[in-house]
């Protein structure tokens, strides 16, 4: 990308005057001082700093991982537009969407399998999840199932099942019975419905509509041999592969990578940087954090932040 | 979706989830059993109850109900009625055929006068009868001198008679606890084995002694008569065992002074023709209670509203009639009740500690509460980071809540269903287990558990050579629960919980109570959500960059 190109293009993405303070017991530690910065598309950014100086929080904020102080703390704009960071679902969203993590510490599932773990963020409706939604619709059945129970005794047409001799059949217990019937009959419903969608998900992480790019992106990692093999049966280049996998399983618009290659030796940090690079030369947008000079080497251009301000 | 996925997952990949499945379904089946066998001897208390009185009661003791069959026939056309019988219930002294030095022995006993041709129709006399002459496979396992292989006597048709063909006595029906001879046998049978020789109440005569009363005043002369033992009953309540004596309806109404008869003017003058008293009326016969059953779908609540009306009515039609010098007792006075509540002193506590069992099971419910609380708390801890990771891969806070709570729906379903399947074996199968704890235990199952033992300890020392403790430790526990379950077998020679001849029944409900089991499964995966959702909410609320950063 050329200089020009740089600097007429709109950022992708813009942190503006930022503050953040965090409070350990009494005592109110702040780590960013009013930093700005702004990456521009296709644009590689590390920002690079000393422990402590700020760099991972700073991240966080930008990924809508964490907020900024609420009073003048700054804010997030993203394609011109601010992240409402205060409101759940827009935050969940974009992380969802609009933004790839990839963490030092790879951060996999350990139940899921390697495939799974790449196409979780796929995985993830964009509104209410279904399980939960599940439940308050079994709830809300069984009071509705006690309530027509009631309304039957009342007009003397449920028998309760014959569960009960005639004589005990008062209407209390014919409305705990048809209340108790509906907490069972919509607890059944659901674990129908979770191996339904335990079934669902498994033919569709088999299917191209889901899996296609992730299992393309773990071939061109060349894990394409391990689908199903779980975390703890990879080496930790591998994990962290898997990790940027899930990271662009949404084709997001911003990679941001924290310390990618902290914790791997030598060999395997420049294999992932490689990866990176390639993806990076793809159009993808990277903002990478690190304390290695080397590893920023990579980057497009380096911020240095020091003592929570951006110093160039 | 991926709440269903992770929930499936965290579901099958460990072991804490089983064992919070195992303590649901061990819980339900606990309460399940203990209730179902609690109901089962309630049902079966209150079935025999109702064997003897139909479902609902009139009465009105000592001087009865005269016009009683006018009645029964309004009773009868009730479309709620299956069939109505006229009774007399009263109190008499018995003179047993046995006794001591100072003569037989008297016994104080309820005395029912029954109609024999109809009081099948309310009670299931047939069957509560003991006498019978049985069917050719079990006779030939009878003593020879047992009543019931007498071939010129069919004991059931003197029963259903009252009268003993031979001695020509009127009939009467013990209770059968009403004999002291009547020992309950280990098999449930009933004999005295005393000497050589047993011991039958059929066939023996008693006297029975009455009191008539006249005018709401005693009699100054009791009324005794002979009667011979026809047969016995077993009604299943010990209380009406141990008591009631059954006679015709028309020896209590003639020894009682309840027939019908010719009524004299005893304050006015002579007749001059004949020198008695004037002939002024005639009185009818009178019962002291009718016994009515209801038709299939009717419940004796709803019988009890219909004779009541019934009753009413008759009541208005005969004190309508100027003729009648006798009149039915006025509906205020009349006792109306169903057999419930005519037998509420032997239901009411059984169905009390029923309840009371409920409750105080109702307490595994906060077991399994608080058992999902804490396996769940030290999931969440477990899980934080994935929490953080699935944050931020943008899963929502009830999306988060959502995998915990569908989680804890799900043991407690899988737990309630099968405690609700191991409730129903055991139940069901209740008598056999039952019966072969009473038998010592077979020598293959106490070989296996030794031997088990023998290589878990094989196996434990092997493991301690190799330097695994753990696999040590199992191995040593192993064999100690093993070579003790292997001890017990050996030492056991069969005991039994429930011994016939002591306990009414003969046998454990094992009938499930279904009501029972559907409330338990539901407060089971409710209180198992309920478990869920604190530590749920804990999961959701957690900050996703804490949740990262946690160890």
């Amino acid at each position: 990308m050329t200089d020009q190109e740089q600097t007429t293009e709109q950022p992708i993405i813009e942190g503006i005057d930022l503050k953040k303070t965090y409070r350990l017991g009494r005592v109110d530690v702040p780590v960013l001082h009013g930093a700005s910065i702004a990456i521009r598309p296709r644009e590689w950014v590390a920002i690079l700093g000393a422990s402590g100086s700020g760099k991972s929080t700073l991240l966080h904020i930008l990924g809508g991982l964490d907020r900024p102080d609420s009073d003048g703390g700054g804010e997030v704009r993203f394609r011109g537009k601010r992240v409402e960071l205060d409101r759940g679902s827009t935050t969940n969203q974009y992380r969802n969407r609009s933004i790839g993590f990839v963490f030092q510490f790879y951060h996999l599932l350990p139940e899921l399998d390697l495939l799974e773990n790449a196409v979780l963020a796929k995985l993830i409706p964009r509104g209410w999840s279904s399980g939960f939604f599940l439940l308050i619709v079994a709830l809300v059945g069984a009071v509705i199932g006690a309530a027509l129970g009631a309304l039957a005794v009342g007009v003397g047409s449920f028998d309760g099942f014959g569960l009960l001799p005639v004589e005990e059949r008062t209407p209390i217990r014919m409305t705990i019975l048809a209340g108790a019937g509906g907490v069972l009959g919509s607890a059944v419903l659901i674990g129908i419905l979770q191996v339904i969608q335990v079934l669902a998900i498994r033919r569709r992480t088999r299917s191209s509509a889901i899996a296609g790019d992730a299992l393309q992106t773990i071939d061109d990692f060349g894990l394409g041999h391990r689908v199903h093999h779980r975390p703890r049966e990879l080496s930790g280049g591998e994990r962290q592969r898997v990790a940027i996998a899930r990271a662009l399983g949404n084709n997001p618009d911003l990679l941001l990578a924290d310390e990618p290659t902290g914790n791997l030796d030598a060999n395997t940090g420049r294999e992932i940087l490689d990866l990176l690079q390639e993806r990076h030369q793809a159009g993808l947008t990277i903002v990478m954090v690190t304390h290695d000079p080397k590893v920023a080497a990579y980057a497009d251009r380096v911020v240095e932040l020091e003592d929570g301000r951006i110093r160039r | 979706m991926y709440s269903a996925l992770l929930a499936n997952r965290y579901l099958t990949s460990r072991i804490i989830p089983l064992i919070a499945v195992a303590a649901v379904a061990l819980c339900v089946g606990l309460v399940i059993i203990v209730v179902s066998v609690m109901t089962g001897f309630l049902d079966m208390l209150k079935s025999s109850g109702r064997t003897m009185m139909g479902d609902v009661v009139i009465s009105y003791p000592i001087t009865g109900i005269p016009y009683y069959e006018e009645l029964l026939a309004d009773l009868e056309a009730l479309p709620e009625t299956a069939g109505a019988t006229p009774s007399i219930d009263t109190f008499g002294l018995l003179e047993m055929p046995y006794g001591n030095e100072d003569g037989n022995l008297i016994e104080t006993v309820q005395v029912w006068g029954i109609d024999p041709d109809t009081f099948g129709r309310v009670s299931d006399f047939d069957e509560i009868l003991w006498w019978k002459t049985p069917p050719a496979e079990i006779a030939a396992e009878l003593l020879p001198d047992d009543p019931r292989l007498d071939p010129q006597r069919d004991r059931l048709e003197e029963a259903r008679s009252l009268r003993d063909p031979r001695t020509g006595f009127p009939g009467i029906i013990f209770g059968m606890h009403v004999s002291q001879f009547n020992k309950r046998q280990p098999d449930g049978s009933y004999g005295f084995h005393g000497g050589d020789q047993y011991w039958w109440m059929p066939g023996n005569n008693v006297e029975l002694t009455l009191v008539p009363i006249k005018g709401g005043r005693l009699s100054l002369k009791p009324e005794s008569r002979r009667f011979t033992v026809v047969n016995e009953f077993q009604s299943g309540v010990f209380q009406i065992d141990k008591n009631r004596i059954l006679i015709s309806l028309g020896e209590a109404q003639d020894m009682l002074r309840l027939a019908k008869g010719v009524l004299y003017d005893q304050q006015g003058a002579l007749d001059p023709e004949t020198g008695l008293p004037k002939v002024v009326g005639e009185s009818p016969a009178r019962v002291t209670q009718i016994l009515i059953r209801a038709t299939d779908g009717v419940s004796p609540n709803e019988l009890k509203v219909a004779v009541t009306a019934a009753y009413k009515k008759f009541w208005e039609r005969s004190t309508a009639d100027l003729e009648r010098i006798k009149q039915p007792p006025n509906p205020m006075r009349t006792t109306i009740l169903t057999w419930e509540q005519q037998l509420r002193d032997v239901i009411a506590p059984v169905e009390k500690e029923r309840e009371l069992m409920r409750i105080l099971f109702s307490i595994v419910y906060i077991v399994c509460a608080g058992l999902v609380l804490s396996i769940f708390w030290a999931i969440v801890f477990e899980k934080t980071r994935d929490i953080g990771i699935l944050r931020a891969v943008g899963a929502s806070r009830p999306g988060i809540l959502g995998i915990f709570l569908v989680y804890g729906l799900v043991i407690g379903l899988l737990g309630a269903i099968i405690g609700a399947l191991l409730g129903w074996l055991v139940v069901s199968n209740i008598n056999s287990i039952h019966h072969a704890l009473g038998q010592p235990a077979p020598t293959w199952a106490t070989i296996t558990a030794f031997t088990i033992a023998v290589a878990m300890l094989a196996l434990g020392i092997a493991s301690a050579l190799r330097g695994s403790i753990l696999k040590w430790l199992l191995g040593v526990i192993g064999f100690l629960l093993l070579g003790s379950i292997g001890t017990g077998l050996l030492l056991h020679e069969g005991f039994l919980v429930w011994d016939p001849s002591v306990y009414y029944f003969n046998e454990i409900p094992n009938s499930t109570d279904w009501f029972t089991a559907i409330l338990t499964m539901a407060g089971a995966v409710l209180f198992s959500v309920i478990g869920a959702a604190i530590p749920a909410a804990r999961a959701a609320d957690t900050d996703p960059i804490t949740a990262l950063r946690y160890e």
